[in-house]
């Protein structure tokens, strides 16, 4: 199969998969106690007022009428007006992507840049007190909570040595960028955007770190000992070449892979740690829209969500056949 | 040069920059020690710290002196900015920064002028209000009686503003007749008389911009603001900040303030954080774990203030065993509130004794807590003929302050009577509220937690809605209660009125209604660079704080 009908044949999978999506998600509306009018309406209001608050969102509608209205206006790029909010949902979720979308980048670069040194080492010095550490921190980072991991972060980095900031998160990416070229002095902006996302892109990546570091560890031990690398050593190549050139290029595809489908996880996942950090993304938006019964910006969230995972698995998906062309997809 | 030649150079190319981008990290990743990465860290807060004032004040170094900007954080954001268009708390208090009303109310919760400078009440169902002169809202105009027409109209009439909820806000249970646009005055014609009406004014009614509201989309108007308060919203990130710059032609005193910008974090760990880290000034909600850390820090203080919401336990009166008078009676005996509040609420609570607060009109001062007595309370179980009862008390989780706690503690301790069974049931809140507000009392719950909060400060307004017949939550018909709010609300004299509702609540004491708890304490963490006062309305009034 040829990778333009491998896109055709994963991106219709995938947009059953969101259709399923939205239909789950709109089906749990109905299906969880409680009504979207008393978020709306004060607890003494009228039944009168409830009635005309219920006719006025169309809630009074029958659900498979109110389905398929949600339907087409999706269809349309239309996710709704928020009940609580009093905004077109479309707008508050898109203005909330860019926020998940820097810190699940972040966590990722953190992950990256911490794991696959980690990993090299241990796999290069095998049973050595330095693989002994990685594997430690490895188990370590794993089994730890990513929000009590995130609270102790905060405790002393931003509370008790006053490094970074507790929670928010101040400048954007993009004003770094822009500052490169714009009046706001680069460094100061980029430092100031470091402060808010280091901890968050932490707290969020230790649990990668650790997963990547074991995956590169093993990926390279069971590389390091094939024959092509023996060959390589016999013909006399630097035991630098052989481990980086080759060893590590080869232990980098199943990396990538693993790395290309947790940031949809980390997209979808970043729940808690936005809520700690205050961080302002699609996370954060999923929490005031359950606590607030907002059921048109929770569905919106989840659909952008899901999708985003599903069309990051379909990437992944097309990258790995491309980067290995032993992989064949029926 | 064939396709498979081609594809397999781009793989190689592409695998060559991924590998020699992970190279690259990898190095950095290892050259990178602890200490130098701590560096960074520092020299990033310290930077972060300079360059945020700069920025913000867009002068030198030397300027930084003259500017005070003020921070609160919330526990939740606004649902938009219109300020008719919501009916909790955390909106209020952020188009409070930019919206007013014809009155409005002092620190301790009495009414004061702001876009009216005189009211009277002309005749029984009719008051007329003079319109404050040279007023203008943010964007230039100035405030005319047709603006203030309109606003009043928009709350109060579906025709004009849609259902909102706040409708019935300004009319307490009476219709709005008419609403009269004079020359600097306005006369607002109810149907009957609403004897508190001013108070309702004083609470709600901010005044909009008729030709700025008609002019725009409702999903404009809950992004945008155009009022006429003290500050002007500068940049609204929708459930993520709110910035404000001091509106500079204020009629008022202006705000000592140049800035100001509220934010909000759900998690109270993380509200205490950003304020012992300077970040914020003001934060709302510290809960009674989190007391000793923001009291500890030499740089923060706890400013605890008596808010308008009263918890109780109601229990329906047409249900055995709570239609029984002497068994409700001795669920207030049974549960010890004023342990709940020294260990429970370490000591950010007041006890009470009947539906209305100390500080609101119609708070009869010799009606006294029922107080603790396990004696007494099962002696009237026995006499209710309901001895070995069983009940369920339902409460929400995490709508009030330590609210699981609180009915645990009650639940046990009403258990702990030798002849009545509790058992707690633990409810999300919205599903609760489902229940609580149902159109039929026969569908209510028989026993709950419940708190409510009274901006107007007028006992008619809790015992109204809560516990006459006709009320929308009610769960006790009472013939003399009835007539006692009737009465009061046909009173336009306000000391007979008041003595009408000290009446009713000596008899709502003695119904026993409710196991009467507590009136419950906004707690504040503040920064000791800032002065400012909590108000018991929950609002946070940022146009009053100053530096320290």
């Amino acid at each position: 199969m040829s990778l333009g009908r491998l896109a055709i044949k994963r991106s219709l999978q995938g947009v059953g998969v969101i259709w399923g999506v939205i239909t789950v998600v709109f089906a749990l509306r109905f299906v969880t106690p409680g009504s979207v009018i008393n978020a709306v309406a004060p607890l003494d209001a009228s039944q009168e007022t409830r009635q005309a608050i219920a006719a006025e969102l169309g809630l009074d509608q029958p659900i498979y009428v109110q389905y398929v209205q949600y339907l087409a206006d999706l269809v349309q790029g239309n996710m709704g007006y928020s009940y609580v909010k009093g905004l077109e949902v479309t707008q508050m979720v898109f203005q909330r992507v860019p926020a998940t979308v820097e810190l699940a980048v972040a966590a990722t670069v953190v992950a990256i840049v911490l794991s696959i040194p980690l990993g090299v080492l241990s796999a290069t010095r095998r049973n050595s007190p330095v693989d002994y550490g990685a594997t430690l921190f490895s188990l370590g980072g794993i089994s730890t909570p990513n929000f009590w991991l995130g609270v102790m972060l905060i405790l002393l980095f931003a509370v008790q040595f006053d490094v970074f900031q507790t929670s928010g998160r101040g400048v954007t990416s993009v004003a770094v960028v822009t500052s490169l070229v714009g009046p706001e002095p680069f460094v100061a902006t980029l430092l100031e955007w470091l402060s808010y996302i280091t901890l968050p892109a932490i707290a969020l990546g230790t649990y990668f770190v650790a997963l990547i570091t074991r995956l590169t560890r093993s990926g390279m031990l069971d590389e390091l000992g094939k024959s092509y690398v023996r060959a390589a050593r016999a013909k006399g190549a630097p035991e630098s070449l052989v481990r980086y050139k080759h060893a590590l290029r080869n232990t980098l595809i199943p990396v990538i892979t693993v790395l290309g489908l947790q940031l949809g996880t980390l997209i979808g996942g970043a729940v808690i740690t936005e809520a700690v950090f205050a961080w302002p993304g699609l996370g954060t938006l999923v929490i005031q829209s359950i606590n607030l019964r907002d059921w048109p910006a929770l569905q919106g969230s989840l659909i952008v969500i899901g999708t985003a995972f599903v069309i990051v698995n379909i990437v992944v998906d097309i990258i790995y056949g491309y980067l290995d062309p032993r992989v064949v997809y029926d | 040069m064939s396709q498979e030649e081609r594809e397999g150079v781009d793989r190689r190319t592409l695998l060559k920059a991924v590998g020699g981008a992970a190279a690259t990290v990898s190095v950095a990743g290892c050259g990178g020690s602890q200490t130098e990465s701590t560096e960074t860290a520092t020299q990033t807060g310290t930077e972060t710290d300079t360059t945020e004032v700069d920025e913000d004040t867009g002068t030198p170094d030397e300027g930084d002196e003259s500017t005070f900007e003020v921070g609160a954080t919330l526990g939740q954001m606004d649902s938009g900015l219109d300020p008719h268009d919501h009916a909790e708390t955390p909106t209020n208090i952020i188009v409070s920064q930019v919206y007013e009303g014809l009155m409005g109310r002092d620190k301790e919760g009495g009414i004061v002028a702001k876009l009216a400078t005189e009211w009277e009440r002309v005749e029984s169902g009719t008051v007329r209000f003079t319109l404050r002169d040279g007023v203008t809202f943010h964007d230039g105009d100035p405030v005319t009686s047709e603006d203030v027409r309109y606003s009043i109209r928009r709350v109060e009439t579906e025709e004009v503003g849609g259902a909102l909820p706040q409708d019935g806000d300004l009319a307490g249970g009476k219709t709005l007749e008419n609403v009269e646009a004079g020359d600097g005055e306005v006369t607002v014609t109810f149907g009957g008389l609403n004897p508190i009406v001013f108070s309702l004014f004083a609470t709600n009614g901010q005044v909009m911009q008729q030709s700025w509201v008609e002019s725009n989309e409702n999903s404009f108007i809950n992004r945008n603001t155009n009022g006429t308060g003290p500050f002007q919203v500068t940049d609204y990130q929708s459930g993520t900040s709110v910035s404000y710059e001091r509106y500079e032609d204020y009629w008022g005193e202006p705000a000592a303030a140049e800035g100001a910008t509220i934010t909000a974090s759900s998690e109270s760990a993380t509200r205490v954080n950003q304020l012992i880290a300077g970040e914020t000034d003001i934060v709302t909600n510290v809960p009674p774990q989190e007391i000793s850390r923001v009291e500890g820090s030499e740089a923060t203080s706890v400013d605890p203030v008596p808010s308008t919401r009263i918890i109780f336990l109601q229990m329906r009166y047409d249900v055995e065993p709570f239609s029984s008078q002497q068994f409700r009676q001795a669920m207030n005996y049974a549960v010890d509130v004023q342990s709940i509040i020294d260990n429970v609420l370490q000591g950010f609570g007041e006890i009470t004794g009947q539906p209305t607060l100390s500080q609101f009109t119609g708070h009869n001062p010799e009606v006294d807590p029922y107080g603790h007595d396990p004696e007494r309370a099962e002696q009237l179980v026995e006499e209710s003929g309901h001895a070995g009862v069983d009940i369920t008390l339902q409460a929400p989780i995490g709508r009030y302050l330590k609210d699981v706690e609180i009915a645990q503690t009650a639940a046990n301790q009403i258990d702990s009577l030798s002849n009545v069974n509790c058992e707690l049931q633990q409810r999300e809140f919205n599903s609760l509220v489902q229940d609580v507000t149902a159109s039929n009392i026969e569908d209510r719950p028989r026993f709950n937690l419940l708190g409510w909060g009274n901006a107007e400060f007028d006992a008619a307004q809790t015992i109204g809605p809560l516990l006459t017949s006709d009320g929308p939550l009610t769960i006790l018909k009472n013939d003399e209660v009835d007539a006692l709010i009737e009465e009061a609300q046909g009173d336009s004299d306000p000391d007979a009125r008041e003595q009408t509702l000290q009446e009713c609540n000596q008899v709502l004491h003695d119904l026993a209604p409710w196991v009467f708890l507590h009136q419950q304490f906004s707690v504040y963490g503040t920064s000791n660079d800032v002065e400012w006062q909590p108000r018991p309305d929950e609002l946070i009034d940022l146009w009053t704080a100053s530096p320290n």
